[in-house]
């Protein structure tokens, strides 16, 4: 469907390189996409307006009525700050800034060996790492449990009720994925340019640092955004692992009001889910200049 | 954030290698042995082997010889990679692997030990605990016996009960029936003193509670009067054992009828006239699990159907959702447009909301008829968006987009900084469309490093539970199965319905059917990427 | 004990803690032959509750913990998570010592040998039979009923002020007069609700499962026959009507009923919290009979269970049995939470309007099954219903192929 669309919108005439077009040569090349853009963004809010509308409302329902926004009372957001909101807040900022660099280093590391060094194992391993992330974690909230029961009797730092045994159950999951996105991308990342750092007498580990890592910052930026997003909205496990409700991360807490079918605070929730939002997005408008400013940045033309 | 990693390495550097001296970059100690590089790999080796050897001690103190085994071969594999020159793959890769086999492996491996055993309600625990539960639940308070205002004394750290009956105070132990104690001290209903016996107060009582609590003193002489226990070491009660433990014959007997109970091979004490005690234990079934699912009649009829759905929704998912994120990258991936970032921040909202909130909004706006699709855009029209089977499978698929899209916009946008824009503008003056540019170039570039991504979104998609379980429930279902299933279910939802909302939980059934899952998925991403491999050799 | 070493770890901990605790250093030995009246006990219980009653149960274990300096930890779940943790964690002897539930789960955790029975003794006697006959199981006690709950019919005294109604007919009948866009609102949703619609089912006398003799419910079940047909046809009759509609969901249920569009509603006490704070003016009746027999709803007794693998049976008990029964204690909860007290002298005492409607509406009611059975009929049930209410399927015939299918999947557990 996008393809045929492309095909009809985007003309093949050559782009002048300063200046912006004009008139219907503008709409041609770049009006268009303001529709699109548009459209696409009224679509992702509308649904979206429910929640902000419920947020407003103290006694209301989620979506019991069309008419929105009929009272506008900010309650609830106050009501989240006496509470444990802002504890919330912060732990799963720290949380996931830490499983996100964690995931972002690893998995950079393992891609790196993967796609840089022959090695025996090396087909079988990635494939076998893909193969992994598919298995049912349908017991995991049983098994998760049982294995940060014993680890905290040896570690008690990794135990249960600790949100670095949290961060590191999420690190469990760093070669993933995401590891094969990053893989896919160093390999498009010419290997003349190691070649030539070798000569010029660089360790592997240099390369890897100070070359490579560098080149590939804009999917170390899509990583690290996605596992972060992934480990913000995760609550099964983190539900296990975190007991004490000042521990909580923000999908935990949101989860308590929600989860009570006949006594869910929707009100709470939303304006809950409304604030946790915001991270995310501003987190995504400035990891922005890193996803597109790679090896290719400002070269690209449409 | 990555620039700054990229400036100061915290890991694992290797020692210069035999042509360090023609290194052109560095901090100028290369010349030595000992860069800076290879002393912060020594400080990182050395506090990852401290931090393993307090664990190897620990994990000794406590007993915990899997997790002691675990430290020791890690610490040994820690320290053979990062000080030997020809493990160099493996410096990169050990510190993720770690992770990956104590947390994901150990969940495998824990549901595929469950999938060869009954666990679930009844099957609960071990042996031990169940004879325990059994012995409890069978104490029965005996009818019409008088509430016993009761008192723990001690002496020689044998544990008595002292109780007053009738106004008259006794004192007994495990051993010896009450007696009168005549000479004890009676204080409002209870009592407070005996001579030759330390009255225990309750800070006393806390500390020895498993043994007060376990404690029974024989009511009188005559057992089948029963004895006396307390809950909490202030009042007693007379209780009769109906059902009785022998260890040494490993069996129950029920003291009414002398009907004895035996272990059976499937985890419970069975009668010979069949009857069974619960709860009962974990034990190993075999291979039970997995053929239940091929003899089971109940799964047989809707079986196929839901499997067609399954492939098609999982499939449709992955094909929807990439398409329009691609899209929306490249439409956005022009740097002439104005406001651009902004677009993109507001594109990725459906993915910053938590994902069954919008399930449920979705599912609210689907109403067929006050949601807002039907009320509002269709100016009150009365169509069944969750209750007619394909239009409820097309709304899954459409929710489905409007949640995934921003997800592969992300991976789209970043995946297409990796295209040789000169390539491109090369193809372009050569004269070539966008569509063939497209079609010849920029996908197949793209698909390099997504391709695998695709496969396991089609993965995810195949056990999207939540979204079916939150949306539809399955909905709407057929008229008259066997097992409540519906026409949006797909096989993780079939499986949960009958392994969960049947009755018992059966965790053993439910691992045993989710593997065979695994294992379909598992073989299709398989040779998916293997297909992928090829695209990659372009 | 399996894990010996961390227990006595533990133990160690525990002594030096004590020790730090009572800071006299008179713990010698010979010092505990003196026998103390003291209230000095020490241990800490955990106990789980979900979020919506953690803040009434704080103070009064704050109470508890003065009086006897036993530390109660309230650990915050979800209400669905309660009962299958309790069943997960209790084997690993990692579990709370006490939970705050409600009753319907009671069978599962006895089948799984994870809850403690208990002996009320006497106190049994200050609790209605309602309340006692939900925390008992096969013939033993195994709680103390904290606060119950059932649904009754809701009026909006804006609407109509007086309800002359001795039928479900005549109630709809007269509902409709009020010329509001709904009559009697009963929330459903795509799957029905099978709980809500049950005080119209038991009216009909098709019980969802046999009663024995002292009230517990047997396995058999009681749905089918002339009885479950003649309230297959009237579910039927109320969707052909209108009266109910699959669209009506529980938003949409509460919305319409807070916006004046509906006299009645069949609905719990969790949304009239929300009806009195829009400023409405309600009254809480009984459900009206539809078919001739009492019209019983679901009563779900929420109580207080101690785990079988509790290391301080003892402190728990003198929680749950001497402490929480009390009259005092549930007099606190209530003024803290507002839930109907399941202590008999308590729920006395509760002048609140509102709360004494549901209370006498659920004085005939039915204890929600406690049997594990009962988790295979919910999905059935409703999918059925659904069917039946939107005319999709022929009423009594569906009816029955359900019950069948319902036994069937009973009877394999």
């Amino acid at each position: 469907m996008a393809s045929t669309v492309v095909d009809r919108e985007t003309p093949s005439t050559v782009v002048e390189r300063d200046g912006a077009p004009r008139g219907r040569r503008w709409w041609i090349e770049i009006g268009w996409r303001h529709v699109v853009g548009i459209v696409t963004i009224v679509i992702c809010i509308v649904p979206l307006v429910y929640v902000l509308s419920a947020s407003l409302n103290p006694g209301g329902t989620l979506t019991g009525s069309n008419q929105l926004f009929r009272t506008i009372d900010l309650q609830n957001y106050r009501e989240l700050f006496e509470g444990n909101y802002s504890s919330w807040f912060a732990n799963s900022i720290v949380i996931c800034t830490v499983t996100s660099i964690g995931t972002v280093l690893m998995g950079g590391a393992a891609a790196y060996a993967f796609s840089r060094f022959r090695f025996q194992g090396r087909q079988g391993g990635l494939t076998a790492l893909l193969i992994v992330q598919m298995f049912p974690q349908m017991l995991a909230f049983v098994a998760i449990f049982l294995v940060l029961l014993s680890i905290g009797d040896v570690f008690p730092m990794l135990g249960l009720n600790s949100r670095l045994g949290l961060i590191a159950v999420y690190l469990g999951g760093a070669l993933g994925v995401n590891t094969f996105l990053m893989y896919g991308f160093f390999n498009t990342v010419p290997r003349e340019l190691d070649e030539a750092a070798k000569i010029d007498g660089a360790t592997h580990a240099q390369i890897f640092w100070t070359i490579i890592l560098r080149l590939v910052a804009p999917i170390l930026a899509v990583v690290g955004l996605l596992s972060f997003i992934g480990t913000f909205g995760e609550f099964i496990i983190a539900k296990v692992v975190l007991q004490r409700p000042d521990e909580f991360t923000l999908a935990v807490g949101l989860y308590f009001w929600a989860a009570d079918e006949r006594n869910a605070r929707w009100g709470l929730f939303a304006a809950g889910a409304v604030l946790a939002a915001i991270p995310v997005v501003l987190l995504f408008l400035a990891l922005q200049r890193y996803i597109v400013s790679g090896l290719t940045a400002g070269s690209v033309k449409g | 954030m990555t620039d700054q990693q990229t400036l100061e390495p915290p890991a694992p550097p290797e020692a210069p290698g035999p042509r360090s001296p023609r290194r052109s970059r560095g901090d100028g100690s290369h010349a030595r042995n000992f860069s800076a590089g290879f002393v912060v790999k020594l400080i990182l080796v050395a506090l990852v082997d401290a931090l393993g050897v307090y664990g190897i001690l620990a994990a000794l103190a406590v007993q915990s010889w899997g997790i002691l085994a675990f430290l020791v071969l890690a610490l040994v594999a820690v320290n053979w990679i990062y000080f030997s020159k020809r493990a160099v793959p493996g410096k990169y890769l050990i510190p993720g692997l770690l992770f990956l086999l104590v947390y994901q492996l150990f969940v495998m491996a824990y549901t595929g030990y469950v999938a060869f055993t009954n666990y679930g309600d009844g099957h609960n625990s071990t042996k031990a605990d169940a004879v325990e539960a059994i012995s409890i639940q069978n104490e029965t308070r005996v009818e019409g016996s008088p509430t016993l205002p009761l008192t723990v004394v001690q002496r020689d750290g044998e544990l008595g009960f002292a109780v007053v009956q009738d106004g008259d105070a006794e004192v007994g132990t495990a051993e010896e029936p009450f007696t009168a104690a005549d000479d004890a001290t009676v204080e409002g209903e209870r009592v407070t003193a005996v001579p030759g016996w330390e009255v225990l107060g309750f800070a006393q009582i806390a500390e020895q509670q498993a043994a007060i609590t376990e404690l029974r003193v024989p009511f009188s002489d005559d057992p089948s009067e029963g004895s006396v226990r307390t809950q909490d070491g202030s009042t007693g009660y007379v209780y009769q054992s109906t059902l009785v433990y022998d260890e040494a014959t490993d069996t129950f007997t029920d003291s009414a009828t002398g009907e004895t109970y035996t272990p059976s091979e499937s985890g419970n004490f069975v009668s010979e006239d069949g009857d069974v005690l619960t709860p009962g234990w974990r034990v190993g079934v075999g291979l039970d699990n997995f053929t239940r699912v091929f003899t089971d009649s109940r799964l047989a009829g809707p079986f196929a159907q839901i499997t067609v759905w399954t492939f098609a929704f999982a499939f449709l998912s992955v094909l929807t959702t990439f398409a329009v994120g691609l899209f929306l990258a490249i439409v956005f991936n022009d740097p002439r447009i104005r406001g651009r970032k902004v677009y993109r921040s507001l594109l990725i909202l459906p993915y910053a909301f938590p994902g069954f909130l919008s399930a449920l909004v979705w599912k609210g706006m689907l109403n067929e008829r006050f949601g807002f699709v039907n009320e509002v855009l269709l100016g009150g029209a009365d169509i069944g968006w969750l209750t007619s089977p394909w239009l409820a499978k097309l709304s899954i698929l459409m929710v489905n987009l409007w949640l995934g899209f921003p997800y592969m916009f992300i991976v789209c946008t970043g995946a297409l900084q990796a295209i040789p824009a000169d390539t491109i503008e090369a193809a372009k003056i050569d004269g070539a469309g966008a569509w063939r540019i497209f079609r010849s170039m920029t996908l197949p570039l793209l698909m390099i490093s997504v391709a695998p991504l695709l496969i396991a979104s089609f993965a995810f998609n195949f056990n999207n539970f939540t979204l079916i379980y939150m949306l539809t429930g399955g909905g709407p279902n057929f008229v008259g199965t066997p097992v409540v299933v519906g026409h949006t279910d797909l096989l993780i939802s079939m499986v949960y319905s009958v392994a969960f909302e049947s009755g018992n939980k059966q965790y053993g059934l439910a691992s045993a059917l989710s593997i065979l899952i695994f294992i379909v998925v598992g073989a299709i991403s398989y040779v998916g990427f293997r297909r992928t491999r090829k695209l990659e050799e372009i | 004990m399996r894990r010996s070493i961390p227990v006595v770890a533990a133990t160690l901990g525990l002594a030096l803690t004590l020790t730090a605790c009572s800071g006299s250093g008179d713990t010698g030995d010979d010092t505990s032959a003196a026998p103390t009246e003291s209230a000095g006990a020490t241990g800490t219980l955990t106990m789980w509750v979900d979020d919506t009653r953690i803040n009434e149960m704080e103070p009064v274990v704050a109470t508890f913990t003065e009086s006897t300096g036993i530390d109660v930890e309230l650990v915050q779940k979800a209400s669905g998570d309660i009962g299958k943790d309790f069943v997960a964690q209790v084997p690993t002897g990692e579990g709370p010592d006490v939970i705050i539930s409600a009753h319907d789960g009671l069978g599962e955790w006895v089948n799984n040998g994870v809850v403690a029975p208990l002996e009320l003794g006497d106190k049994a006697g200050d609790f209605s039979e309602s309340a006692i006959a939900g925390v008992t199981y096969d013939g033993k006690v195994y709680g103390t009923p904290i606060s119950i709950e059932n649904i009754a019919l809701v009026r909006n005294n804006a609407l109509l002020t007086d309800t002359p109604a001795a039928t479900f007919d005549e109630l709809v009948a007269q509902a409709k007069s009020a010329g509001t866009p709904f009559s009697v609102l009963v929330q459903q949703g795509p799957d029905s609700d099978p709980y809500h619609l049950y005080p119209l089912q038991t009216s009909f006398g098709a019980p969802v499962f046999e009663q024995s003799a002292d009230g517990s419910y047997t396995d058999t079940l009681s749905m089918g026959g002339p009885a479950g047909d003649a309230f297959a046809a009237y579910l039927a009759k109320l969707g052909a009507e209108g009266v109910l509609d699959l669209a009506v969901d529980g938003e949409k249920a509460k919305q319409a009923f807070l916006d004046g569009q509906a006299p009645y509603m069949i609905t719990g006490p969790w949304n009239t919290s929300a009806f009195e704070e829009a400023g409405m003016d309600i009254a809480v009746l009984p459900v009206p009979s539809a078919g001739g027999q009492p019209a019983q709803p679901f009563v779900g007794v929420q109580g207080a269970f101690v785990s079988a693998k509790s290391e301080n049976p003892v402190l728990a008990n003198e929680l749950v049995v001497n402490f929480l029964s009390t009259e005092a204690a549930q007099d606190a909860l209530y003024a803290e939470g507002g839930r109907m007290p399941a202590n008999s002298a308590s729920a006395a005492k509760v002048d609140n309007g509102i709360l004494k409607g549901f209370g006498e509406a659920g004085a005939t009611g039915a204890p929600m099954p406690a049997i594990p059975a009962m988790s295979s009929v919910w999905a059935f049930w409703g999918a059925t219903e659904a069917q039946i209410i939107s005319g999709q399927a022929e009423p009594v015939s569906t009816w029955n192929t359900m019950v069948a299918n319902v036994q069937d999947a009973v009877d394999k557990v």
